[in-house]
Formats: structure tokens, sequence, C-alpha cells
């Protein structure tokens, strides 16, 4: 089905950002496991492959319209040296995602692709409600408890 | 936050140098090897040294005077 051509566009940049969310978290997790982080370590894991899933789904949605997906593109990484860092950064790409997945849902509204707004509208969810009120969860743990107590919890 | 991956090169990292005089790219290139191998990461390099310089302790001296 032949889709609106600015629709497939905010897909494709919806896409950048769900591939770099991919890499980025790929990274972390692994620098978790590494220290010994195994509880961090398991919830990266799970977001990254939360990731792979809304990935597929635009990817999916771009052939559906006859476009074509470009998964060459990224946005810049965000890997930080220490686990705060890290969790900010995280924080600071979700957001990200949430404004760029709003600008696209309001568009779809207009150009009156109801089905796609739904799609983003489910990856809205998981983002906003899981992702990133998950991070700022652990943030404000570290800001209430301390570093050395979070770190410990998550062992 | 890591600015360069190639050379394991930090935010906090490009701010020491600037503070302690770093204040041009060349200089910060040879310094930290910051945009010698990809270089994807020369702007975002260049953008820290610029906002570290912008608020270097000259212009809060000012402020406060």
């Amino acid at each position: 089905m032949k889709g609106d051509a600015k629709v497939i566009e905010y897909l494709n940049k919806l896409l950048a950002g769900e591939l770099t969310a991919i890499d980025q978290y790929f990274t972390h997790s692994r620098m978790y496991q590494n220290w010994g982080l195994n509880k961090l370590y398991e919830r990266i894991e799970h977001e990254r492959t939360d990731e792979v899933g809304h990935a597929e789904a635009l990817i999916k949605r771009i052939l559906f319209l006859d476009g074509t997906p470009n998964l060459a593109v990224r946005d810049p990484l965000k890997i930080g040296k220490d686990t705060p860092a890290m969790l900010k950064s995280d924080l600071t790409l979700e957001l990200g995602v949430i404004a760029a997945l709003k600008e696209a849902i309001s568009y779809c509204e207009t150009a009156r692709d109801f089905q796609t707004r739904e799609i983003l509208e489910r990856m809205l969810e998981d983002t906003e409600e899981d992702h990133a009120h998950w991070l700022e969860q652990q943030l404000w743990l570290i800001e209430k408890t301390g570093l050395q107590n979070y770190l410990q919890s998550q062992m | 936050m890591y600015v360069c991956l190639c050379k394991c090169v930090t935010d906090c990292q490009i701010r020491e140098a600037a503070c302690e005089g770093v204040c041009t790219m060349r200089e910060l290139r040879v310094r930290l090897g910051v945009a010698t191998q990809c270089g994807r990461c020369a702007r975002h390099a260049q953008l820290v040294l610029k906002e570290t310089l912008n608020a270097a302790p000259g212009k809060e001296n000012d402020q406060a005077a």
C-alpha cells in the first residue's frame, strides 16, 4: 500500500533513534555485565530487546507503506563512563525518542494515517511508562540512597 | 560521557584540558587524540570545548563584581 511520503520519512527518523538506542543499550548492558552489576545488565538487556521490537515494527510498517527502511543512519551515541552517567545518557536518549514519537504521531493524525499512529502510540507507552520512568526511578534512588548503596543493590 | 569512542576521551577530560589552557581543536587533538581516528566526534568535542571556554572563570568574576 502506497503510504504518505512524509510519514515514511518520520518512520525512518524514528528508526534511526531506535537503532541508536539498541547500540547504546548493547554497549551499556555489556559494561554493567563486565563490572558484575548483573541486575542492571539484565534490565538494560531487556530494554535492548524492547528496542529491537520497536525497530522491527517500524521496518515492517515502512515496507508495508512501500517505503525503504534505512538502517544505515544513527544518531550520535552517548556512552557514559560510570553508572550515573550511563543512566543519565539513556534517559536523555529516551526523552529524545518521546519528543520524536509525539511529533510523528501528530503528523500521522493530520495525514489520516491512523494505523501508523496506533503503532507509534504503543511505542510511546513503552517509552514513557517503562523505559523513561524506570531510568528516572534509578536516578532518584541514587540521589536518595547514595551511589554505593545503589550499586550494591544491583549486583 | 565518552565524546570520542575511538580514543576513549570523556567530556570531563576535555573540560579539564580547557581549564588547563587548551583553547583550540588543534591543541585538543594533539593532547587527547580526539577526532584523529574516525572523526565523528569532532563536532561534539568542539561544542564541549566552546561551552567550557565560554563558562571560563573570568566571566564568573565579572558577574560577581
